[in-house]
Parts: C-alpha cells; sequence; structure tokens
C-alpha cells in the first residue's frame, strides 16, 4: 500500500500521541472502533467550560497507518476549535487533507467517530456535573 | 466480437440459444461469458445458502476446474480461450470464498449491501473495545520492554498476556459458534420462504445479526493475530 507523503509524515512524526486524566471533568474521552478491520481508537479531549474551546487533545490509535495519520491530524484540527466548529469536522475533509485511496475511508471515519464520542463523552459529564434543575439521563451513565 | 462484453447470460453468444446462465451452451457446448449479475453462489449451482457440505463442494470445484481449464481451450479461438482464462479464475475466487465459513457470510452481506467502505455502522460492544484497547496497550508495553531489554518487566507481562490470549480465543470460539447459529438460521429462513427466499422483514433481520456478530469477530481476530506475533518473538 502505498502511502501519501502526508500520511507518512503524520505516521512518523504523530502529534499529541498519548492521553489526558479520564477522571478529569473537563476531559471527554471517545473510543471507538473499525469492524472493517478490527482497529481501535482513543481520542481525549480538554475543553474550557466557559469558552467551549478544546485546549488539549492526545491520541492513541492502534490500527493501520492512515487511521494514525487521521487522528493526529484530528487532534490537530481540533485544538483551538470550539466545541461546535469540531463537531462539524467531516471524514471526507480528513481523505481530502491526507489523499485517502477509496480503501482507507474506513479510517477516517474512525477519526470523525472519535472526535463526536469525545465530545458526547465531555457533554454528557457536563450535564452530569451541573446540579441540574431536572435530572438528565446521562447523568445516570456516570 | 467481443464475446466477454455481450449481455452474457440470456442467450448463446455462437448458436444464439439460451443458455439459462449456466457455464457452457446447453445447445452447442461453447463456453460462455459470467452473466453481469452472477454471484458466487450461482458458479457452484447453489442457493444463496450459508451451510455449504464441504466435500460436495469440493468435488464440484474439482470437475469445474476440469471443464473450464484453459488447457481444453487451446486450440479454440481467442474468445474461447479468455472465457476459460476468466472463468477459472472466477472460480477459484469462488471456491476460495465459499469453502470457508466466515468469508461466506462476509460475501453474501456484501452481495445484500451491508458491507459498504465507510457507511454508517454500528458500534461494536464498549467493554469490547474497552478490553481491546486495553490488551493493546499492554502489548505495547511488552514493546518497550524488549526494547529496554527489561527482563523484570516482560516476565510480568508475559503471564498476564498469556492469560489474555486465552480468553479472547474462547471468544474468537464462541463468535464463531454464534456466526454457525447465525448462518443456520438464516438457511431455514430461505428453506421456508416463497421461492427460495426469506421474508423481508426476516430476511433483514438476520443479515444484521451476522453483521453484528462480524463486526464483533473482527476486533476479537484482530487482537488475536497481535497478541500471537507478540508472544512468538
Ligand atoms: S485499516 Fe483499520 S483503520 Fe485503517
Amino acid at each position: 500500500m502505498a502511502y501519501s507523503d502526508k500520511v507518512v509524515e503524520h505516521y512518523n512524526h504523530p502529534r499529541n500521541v498519548g492521553s489526558l486524566d479520564k477522571k478529569d471533568p473537563s476531559v471527554g474521552t471517545g473510543l471507538v472502533g473499525a469492524p472493517e478491520c478490527g482497529d481501535v481508537m482513543k481520542l481525549q479531549v480538554k475543553i474550557n467550560p466557559q469558552t467551549q474551546v478544546i485546549e488539549e487533545a492526545k491520541f492513541k490509535t492502534f490500527g493501520c497507518g492512515s487511521a494514525i495519520a487521521s487522528s493526529s491530524l484530528a487532534t490537530e484540527w481540533v485544538k483551538g476549535k470550539t466545541v461546535e466548529e469540531a463537531l462539524s469536522i467531516k471524514n471526507t475533509d480528513i481523505v481530502r487533507e491526507l489523499s485517502l485511496p477509496p480503501v482507507k475511508i474506513h479510517c477516517s471515519v474512525l477519526a470523525e467517530d472519535a472526535i463526536k464520542a469525545a465530545i458526547n463523552d465531555w457533554k454528557s459529564k457536563q450535564a452530569a456535573g451541573v446540579p441540574a434543575a431536572e435530572p438528565t439521563t446521562a447523568a445516570a451513565k456516570q | 466480437m467481443n464475446v466477454t462484453q455481450t449481455a452474457a447470460g440470456t442467450s448463446c453468444w455462437s448458436c444464439n440459444a439460451a443458455t439459462g446462465g449456466g457455464h457452457f451452451c446447453a445447445a452447442c457446448g461453447k463456453i460462455q461469458p459470467l452473466p453481469r449479475d452472477a454471484n458466487y453462489f450461482q458458479f457452484f449451482g447453489l442457493p444463496r445458502k450459508l451451510v455449504i457440505e464441504g466435500s460436495a463442494l469440493e468435488a464440484k470445484f474439482h470437475q469445474l476446474s476440469w471443464k473450464l481449464h484453459p488447457d481444453n481451450f487451446v486450440r479454440a479461438a481467442e474468445a474461447e480461450r479468455q472465457l476459460s482464462l476468466e472463468r477459472s479464475s472466477q472460480l477459484n475466487d469462488a471456491y476460495r470464498v465459499l469453502r470457508d465459513p466466515v468469508a461466506c457470510v462476509e460475501y453474501l452481506l456484501g452481495l445484500e449491501g451491508m458491507r459498504k467502505e465507510g457507511a454508517a455502522k454500528q458500534q461494536a460492544p464498549p467493554e469490547l473495545l474497552e478490553e481491546v484497547f486495553e490488551l493493546n496497550e499492554s502489548l505495547d508495553e511488552l514493546r518497550g520492554a524488549r526494547q529496554s531489554a527489561d527482563q523484570v518487566e516482560i516476565n510480568t507481562l508475559r503471564p498476564r498476556l498469556q492469560e489474555a490470549q486465552k480468553n479472547f480465543e474462547g471468544k474468537l470460539r464462541e463468535v464463531d459458534a454464534d456466526l454457525a447459529g447465525a448462518a443456520r438460521d438464516w438457511d431455514a429462513a430461505v428453506d421456508r420462504g416463497t421461492n427460495g427466499n426469506a421474508s423481508n422483514a426476516e430476511r433483514g433481520k438476520l443479515l444484521a445479526r451476522m453483521n453484528d456478530i462480524l463486526n464483533r469477530r473482527s476486533y476479537i481476530r484482530n487482537l488475536v493475530s497481535s497478541v500471537e506475533q507478540e508472544l512468538a518473538e
């Protein structure tokens, strides 16, 4: 499989590898998998609750080069963005940026899913943490 | 005439008789191009069922590969030689898939439009992902310990991974048994259905169930092979 230069670059120098404290209420964790190949990806974001800006992002991916590059790129992209902006990132943006071939589309889907899952996790933590007037279902999950 | 380009499966390219989509024309015996919508099941003259008896399949495979073999066509027209090459390679592909129960389910799901690249899909159960991820991390640690020749660390990690390996091999057997069960249910539904087709709702449900099992299986399979590889070193 010939990888594009950008994939190789991210693969050799992945940005933001690592993890954040899962228990920190300002951290959201997304753990997702690609059933096509059985690869897994964890992406975490640290969000400022006041500004809704993603201040920190980390990932760890056990998968192919495209998945590693996609998640590396995803962490770069979400940093400094607001939650809403980050949620609008599409896997097709990643495909375009990294010139992924059709058989590698699912690797980029993994990264999009991971961003969404991480933000959703953070949202449900927020909902649970704020003593809400009406109890939310998210609170029950914690 | 380019034989492989004809709207195949209707009438014979040579004598015009109806072929019924078979490998050879019933009237003149000439080798035929594969119908455009042909699938591996049809190739072997089988219904779209999943429990396939191995020895009968093998016998049919040998019989067909003998009949379609390019050696039989050395003196035939160029177009027929070409068809024989094509059909022989398709035969090998078809056989490889049909004789492997997992590949066969995957193939069926593909035919039914269930396994498109990048399509929206269901996530695996979170506990499974969690477990797979953690084990991958341990594998990483083992790799790291090896690199730094940290024998103490290696000695604590190895038995833990061996334990996990056993556990996941057990899971793989379970998932394979699930898949075999679903395959039998699919076949039963096909048998019950009119014209050999299960009712749509039932079909959909069974396909989704098999898709789900295959998804779970790919994580387990992937992990089992990484663990095997790592522990073998
Ligand atoms: S091949 Fe599995 S994520 Fe790329």
